[in-house]
């Protein structure tokens, strides 16, 4: 079975989801749109537009639903409406009838029209006998029931998927619309000459103006209601929520069926009218403008196009069928059968027993639902449209909606409210829909709708209070949506809440916050054992997954096996384990039956709830706490390394200093001493160069003195500039002519012919320092036997860069970040010992970094480093 | 998907409501065809493949 092939790639394809979706379209989309298209004109829409509304607003309201359905294992509206209020029994068991009152003429809809399809093309004519017997559609009900009954119950936990089934209701989506258009096209370009041609004739027609008019703004309220109607459908219907929640595989299908479905629809409805005109066309007035789509192309002997388009309109029905009977009997099982009745007997039954009572019951509902339809249909269905009927089911399934609505979003709304509100709205149903034409089918007269009971006029069932502009099933929307909303709202404030139902509020309006609690955020205090528990599930799950489902419970929550008192957590748990095959009701009866509950006050459930919220937010703070944490520690380590680093470089360069201070020192204490000693026998010219040695040796020492000196006050800030303007390119000539003569003996070259004219203001002895430790730096550092120094400047935007390039080996890739630093020394220096104090570019740093500018040095490829620094032109 | 790209969805289901909806949808009520398609069909469907593209490119586009 299909059931079974739910591991293959395309049983899973999102588009499957997204035209399982599409079983909103039956046999009323098939047949009853062309009816009212070639009758009264635009009104077949607003049934579609509602969901076209509403479709994209799923991307929150839907993947809500979908969330919280998957969190609480909820397999249908009964459940996802009374667990929203508590877990409340007699809720579940109220929507369940609900659904039923609304689904049952919708099913017996589909049985009319499959019979009267069916009619059509056998030709043969549909007389009323009195005996069940003679009727073809009884036939057709019964068959329809033991295929639904036996396809859709298969397993017994009905929160599990029913793959096969949204496959073939996909699959006869396909179906369906293919079918439909190729009727369409059939009509609008074979039968006729294109969309223009059928406009153009059906144009002369009497009364055609109101089929493509709104026909006033009366009409507007009609066109409304019926679009906030069915945009409540599209959430509400049981087979719509089993199939766009329940049948859900993954969040992330809506991301196609968001723009799918529209699309979809709008397929279906775009040659509606072609055939509704077509049909009229060739038709004529009497024919029953329902079935155009049939009688066309038997008036044109295309028999087998006749058969598909049948079949089209029967797949509509078999999925329409099979979907709505398998989500009415999870919903009548769970929610009015076994809590009301088998409860007790269940739990006295083996595991085995109880799986088979349980698809019995379901499979009795499901066979009991079709015949339950083909009975309304013998009674009411025929005089009916089949478009009335699907109203009918719409306004009475849209009882729903205020609970539905405002439990996703409004935390205070309450059971008791939502009991009231629908029965009132129902009640309001009930005397302006379905009693007036209850009465008349029965009776024969038509005096309660015309003049209201016993004559009052007030109360017309179709005009209540002299409303009387709207449409039958729009003015018993209005009233009904009016009075079940505002007893809702009333309610809801009149009472405290409880705190189970506030427990749930919580849980289904602040779902995001909620789902990462799970079973922490129900709240529940009292005595419970763990045997206890176990007892039941054991009845329900068999031992096996008992023991299953307990063993993964307990190292989730890393609890040692052998516990025995159970805590909110397993009681949670458990409910939701059994909520699949018996309910939530009953699940919540059977649990509370074993343990001991205590009350608690709404205000403790509040308490415990953010308790639990902000426990959960403090973990994720000490999380993001302790990354902090082992960040700075990170940092700390880097920032000791560093200062390791420079306390290394300092005593390096401290050596560095002690010894560039004793050599000339020791050259000048050995030069005093010769000359002491032999003052007399040496020659004066032997006297002289001693004495130079001693000049030059302290100069040397003055120099690095003063460099010293001089670095402190810079990085001290104890300095300040000497702006003016100057001329760069004058200054950096100075600079150059004052080095040219050291160059010149070492064989190097200096180019600075590129250098331009900048007008501009900076300390011009600081910078021609600069610019004199970089060509000094760059004469140290370039080729030994063929030297050559590049000086160029330029103006980049708001900016000068002066570069000075040398074409020796480039600086190591280890220096480049450090060359900068003071007291740094190249470790591969080319001369046999350092020159300088190796504060030279440490000094020229700070002085353009005094002038807001910037310095770096980078390599140019095979030829040497270039020194770039950049000086600001507006300073 | 980000809340901002969501409420663009939202936004869209509001215009969708107002423009399928008296009065706007009055403007549109005249009696003229266009291919064939009287115009008040033809608006409607317009706004109707219109929400479809403006929903399929969203969600191309930001659904992660």
């Amino acid at each position: 079975m299909a059931e079974k092939k739910s591991e293959n790639k395309w049983v899973n394809h999102p588009l499957v989801y997204s035209l399982s979706i599409a079983v909103y379209c039956t046999a009323w989309t098939y047949y009853g749109s062309v009816g009212i298209a070639a009758e009264s004109g635009i009104s077949f829409l607003p049934i579609y537009l509602g969901p076209v509304i509403a479709v994209p607003l799923w991307i929150i309201a839907m993947r809500k639903i979908i969330r919280i359905s998957k969190q609480n294992k909820i397999s249908s509206i009964a459940d996802f409406i009374s667990l929203r209020y508590g877990n409340h029994r007699f809720l579940g068991a109220l929507v369940t009838i609900i659904s039923v009152l609304g689904i049952v003429p919708y099913i017996s809809l589909q049985l009319k029209a499959i019979s009267e399809s069916f009619e059509i093309l056998t030709n043969t004519s549909h007389s009323l006998t009195h005996n069940i017997f003679y009727d073809t559609t009884f036939y057709i009900a019964v068959i329809l029931a033991l295929f639904a009954a036996f396809y859709g119950t298969q397993k017994t936990d009905a929160s599990e998927k029913h793959r096969g089934i949204v496959v073939s209701a996909a699959f006869e989506s396909i179906v369906k619309l293919v079918f439909f258009l190729v009727i369409g096209v059939y009509v609008t370009f074979y039968l006729f000459d294109g969309t223009q041609d059928i406009y153009d004739r059906i144009s002369k027609t009497e009364n055609f103006e109101k089929l493509i008019s709104f026909n006033g703004l009366e009409s507007g309220f009609n066109w409304l209601f019926m679009i906030m109607l069915s945009f409540m459908a599209i959430f509400l219907l049981p087979r719509q929520f089993q199939v766009s929640v329940v049948e859900n595989l993954r969040e992330r299908h809506l991301k196609h069926t968001i723009w799918f479905f529209p699309l979809y629809l709008l397929l279906f409805n775009f040659f509606v009218i072609f055939i509704a005109w077509g049909g009229k066309l060739n038709l004529g007035e009497t024919a029953n403008a329902e079935y155009f789509a049939l009688l066309l192309p038997l008036q044109n002997g295309n028999t087998f196009l006749a058969l598909l388009v049948f079949l089209g309109g029967f797949s509509a029905v078999i999925s329409m069928v099979v979907v709505s009977t398998l989500a009415l009997s999870t919903m009548l099982s769970n929610n009015l059968i076994i809590p009301y009745g088998y409860l007790s007997k269940f739990s006295k039954a083996d595991p085995e027993k109880n799986t088979n009572n349980i698809k019995t019951i379901r499979r009795i509902s499901i066979f009991s639902l079709i015949i339950l339809a083909f009975l309304f249909y013998r009674s009411f269905s025929i005089e009916l449209s089949l478009y009335a009927i699907g109203l009918i089911s719409f306004v009475i399934i849209a009882q729903l909606g205020p609970s539905f609505f405002f439990g996703l979003v409004w935390k205070r709304g309450s059971a008791r409210a939502s009991i009231v509100g629908i029965i009132i709205g129902f009640l309001f149903t009930f005397y302006t829909l379905i009693l007036p034409f209850t009465i008349q089918s029965l009776t024969e007269s038509t005096f309660f709708v015309e003049n209201g009971p016993f004559g009052i006029a007030l109360l017309k069932p179709y005009s209540l209070l002299g409303v009387d502009f709207l449409s039958p099933p729009a003015h018993a929307f209005f009233w009904s949506m009016l009075f079940n909303t505002i007893t809702f709202l009333v309610v809801s404030i009149s009472f405290r809440g409880n705190y189970r139902e506030r427990n749930y509020a919580e849980l289904f309006i602040d779902n995001k916050n909620y789902s990462s609690l799970q079973d922490n955020a129900f709240v529940w205090k009292g005595e419970a054992y763990v045997s206890n528990i176990k007892n039941v599930l054991n009845k329900f799950l068999g031992t096996e997954r008992t023991e299953r489902a307990l063993d993964l419970f307990f190292r989730k929550y890393d609890l040692p096996k052998d516990t025995e008192k159970a805590d909110a957590r397993l009681i949670n748990f458990s409910e939701k384990l059994l909520t699949g095959s018996i309910g939530s009701a009953s699940a919540k009866i059977l649990i509370s039956n074993v343990i001991k509950e205590e009350e608690i006050s709404l205000i403790e459930v509040l308490k415990i709830l953010e308790e639990s919220k902000e426990n959960i937010s403090h973990n994720k703070n000490l999380q993001e706490k302790s990354k902090e944490l082992t960040q700075l520690t990170d940092q700390l380590k880097n920032a000791n390394n560093e200062l390791i680093f420079k306390d290394k470089q300092k005593d390096d360069f401290l050596d560095t200093v002690a010894h560039e201070i004793k050599t000339p020192l020791t050259g000048i204490r050995a030069a005093t001493e010769l000359l002491i000693d032999d003052e007399d026998e040496m020659p004066s010219e032997l006297k002289q160069k001693f004495l130079n040695n001693i000049l030059q040796d302290s100069d040397r020492l003055s120099r690095m003195i003063n460099n010293i000196l001089d670095f402190e006050k810079l990085t001290t800030d104890r300095i300040s500039l000497d702006s003016k303007t100057h001329n760069l390119k004058k200054s950096i000539e100075k600079t150059i002519e004052s080095l040219m003569h050291i160059a010149n003996q070492n064989n190097i070259s200096i180019d600075f012919s590129q250098i331009k004219d900048v007008e501009m203001r900076y300390d011009e002895d600081r910078i021609i320092q600069v610019i004199t430790n970089l060509i000094s730096n760059a004469m140290k550092f370039c080729d030994k036997a063929n030297g050559k120094i590049f000086i160029t400047n330029k103006i980049a935007g708001n900016e000068v860069e002066v570069c000075v390039t040398d074409n020796g080996k480039g600086i190591p890739m280890e220096d480049i970040n450090y060359i900068f630093d003071k007291f740094y020394q190249s470790k591969n220096q080319n001369t046999k010992k350092p020159e300088g104090s190796g504060l030279g570019l440490a000094i020229s740093k700070q002085i353009i970094e005094k002038h807001q500018g910037k310095i770096w040095v980078e390599n140019i490829k095979n030829s040497g480093a270039r020194f770039v620094f950049k000086l600001p032109l507006n300073n | 998907m980000k809340r901002r790209h969501e409420q663009k969805l939202v936004i869209l289901s509001i215009v969708l409501f107002l423009c399928f909806n008296v009065p706007i949808i009055l403007i549109f009520d005249i009696n003229y065809a266009f291919f064939g398609i009287p115009i008040l069909y033809f608006s409607i469907f317009s706004f109707w493949a219109l929400s479809i593209i403006i929903s399929y490119i969203v969600l191309k586009k930001h659904y992660e």
